[in-house]
């Protein structure tokens, strides 16, 4: 996690984590409402693509912009509360594990890492760590807010989860494909702007990607199993069984620290290399 | 890429230190969620208005009527359906619910508006010294005092995208749910590269002014408490103390809600 913090040190870096911050404030802020995916129950916020996009392209200044984007939307959108708090790290994570995953999954070829969906291996690499990210998202703030007894885990983790993984799913790819060459031209990939040596070496980087899906999806399912099992709460329902119930948390925190741990084995070195590619 | 949501005014609110503008804005944050009654947000409610009043910065509220009037209706509606209670109104509607709600749209209200008392009052660089005050790394301060600063442009030149996609026929409301999912692509490619294009002239003209030149940085303000900060934080501790006594002790709250 090294890079989360030396970041800070390059201008182009910080304005990245402000532009990133203030683009999904604003466009969560916009659509507010969304797109109803049950009726009633959630929607698709539009917006909730970008931190994967930020996370890919910007690298660590996509994370902070995330967190922070999503704090600013609370602020102005009049939802900021208790929830924030780990809403902060549960949207930072949405950033954070796209650029550290995308390189260890075997899936997207050594030669060209680029952050893009134009092949049938990086699009199936996208799926892959969309949908990790925004597992791990769903339980980091479900986990938290069932712990302080204000919405069930399995109301909350499963529409996170779905809410994320929907929009990501829909216009991550398109965008991603359109939106590359862009930023690559302009030289504002992290890559580009970030020198190697300032990037965490990380350990045994396979097993930390795993670790990172056994985590989120782990931790999501034992969540679930919990909450639904023993406290009678219901998927989608936020009215039905009892949160704030010893059994989930501590069910589920061994998951948020193998989320944790994997963090601090993956890199993202490995996407310094030279890419062959044309526009 | 200015957002101009300061206003160059000559109040006591923005002659006040940074920092107790800041605590203004977090107390305000901590004490209005307590209660659900209300009733009791209301006062607090009124306190913030009465800020904004103080500091003849609530015409800046005007630019977000439009995310006013969306949230309150949106949150009257829902938290009104989402809670529950034991006395009937009419039809599906209970006392409590109703009650619930408004208290909710009140929060919400207010947090915005407290948010924008804060914008409307303080300089970009006088709330990056009061976080950097606060203990905040500078970096990390300018980070988020900017983000703030270029919401409501970013916001405002998203619906102007949006008329304009609109007017070529773009209809957001059609179709199944990816289909209508799928044409927000329109929308979000131009605000997303409008915004990031700048970039790196942002970056250099930042550089250009000695941005990161010096690891110890100084500062031209040098912001310091005066008698009035210390009123006013006097004033903020025994609100503080006060509204957190009536929390503990059961006030505020409305028997027999259902939330959720």
């Amino acid at each position: 996690m090294k890079e989360v913090g030396t970041m800070w040190k390059y201008t182009q870096m910080i304005i990245l984590v402000s532009l990133s911050a203030a683009i999904y404030a604003a466009l969560l802020i916009v659509f507010k409402g969304g797109i109803p995916l049950i009726p009633g129950i959630t929607e698709v916020r539009p917006a909730n693509v970008f931190p994967i996009l930020f996370g890919l392209l910007f690298g660590p200044a996509g994370a902070w912009g995330a967190a922070i984007g999503n704090t600013i939307g609370d602020l102005f959108g009049g939802t900021l509360g208790w929830g924030s708090i780990f809403g902060f790290f549960g949207n930072f994570f949405l950033g954070f594990i796209p650029y550290k995953m995308w390189g260890t999954l075997n899936l997207v070829p050594k030669d060209d890492l680029s952050p893009n969906t134009n092949t049938w291996r990086k699009f199936a690499a996208y799926v892959i760590i969309a949908f990790v990210a925004a597992t791990a998202c769903g339980v980091v703030i479900a986990w938290y807010l069932d712990l302080m007894g204000m919405v069930p885990f399995a109301a909350l983790g499963i529409i996170i989860t779905l809410n994320n993984f929907a929009a990501e799913l829909i216009l991550g790819p398109p965008l991603l494909l359109l939106l590359y060459p862009r930023i690559k031209r302009w030289g504002l990939l992290w890559t580009d702007i970030m020198d190697v040596d300032d990037v965490a070496d990380g350990f045994a980087k396979e097993i930390g990607a795993i670790l990172m899906i056994v985590g989120s999806l782990g931790g999501l399912i034992i969540g679930l199993g919990i909450s639904t099992g023993l406290y009678g709460q219901e998927l989608f329902q936020f009215g039905a069984g009892e949160a704030a119930k010893v059994g989930v948390w501590l069910g589920v925190l061994p998951f948020l620290l193998l989320i944790v741990a994997a963090s601090f084995m993956l890199s993202g070195k490995e996407l310094f290399v030279e890419e062959i590619e044309e526009f | 890429m200015d957002a101009e949501i300061y206003l160059d005014l000559d109040t006591f609110v923005h002659r006040l230190d940074p920092r107790t503008k800041i605590f203004v804005l977090l107390t305000s944050f901590v004490l209005i969620l307590y209660f659900y009654n209300p009733l009791w947000v209301l006062p607090l409610s009124a306190l913030i208005l009465c800020w904004g009043w103080l500091s003849h910065t609530l015409s800046n509220l005007k630019r977000l009527r439009y995310i006013f009037t969306v949230m309150t209706i949106s949150s009257l509606v829902m938290w009104t359906l989402f809670s529950g209670g034991d006395t009937p109104l009419f039809w599906i509607f209970e006392v409590e619910a109703v009650k619930y709600s408004i208290a909710r749209t009140l929060v919400m209200l207010s947090l915005i508006t407290a948010g924008m008392n804060l914008l409307s009052t303080t300089r970009n660089e006088e709330l990056v010294i009061g976080m950097i005050k606060l203990g905040l790394p500078y970096r990390v301060g300018f980070a988020i005092s900017t983000s703030l600063r270029l919401v409501p442009t970013i916001a405002s030149s998203t619906q102007t995208i949006a008329q304009a996609q609109r007017s070529r026929g773009l209809d957001l409301d059609g179709g199944n749910v990816i289909e209508r999912i799928r044409k927000y692509i329109p929308l979000l490619i131009p605000v997303f590269i409008s915004t990031i294009r700048s970039t790196n002239t942002f970056a250099m003209a930042l550089e250009a002014k000695g941005f990161g030149a010096r690891e110890e940085r100084t500062f031209y303000l040098e912001p310091k408490f005066e008698r009035l900060d210390y009123i006013v934080m006097a004033v903020l501790a025994v609100l503080f103390a006060v509204t957190t006594y009536f929390k503990f002790a059961g006030y505020g709250m409305i028997d027999g809600l259902i939330r959720f």
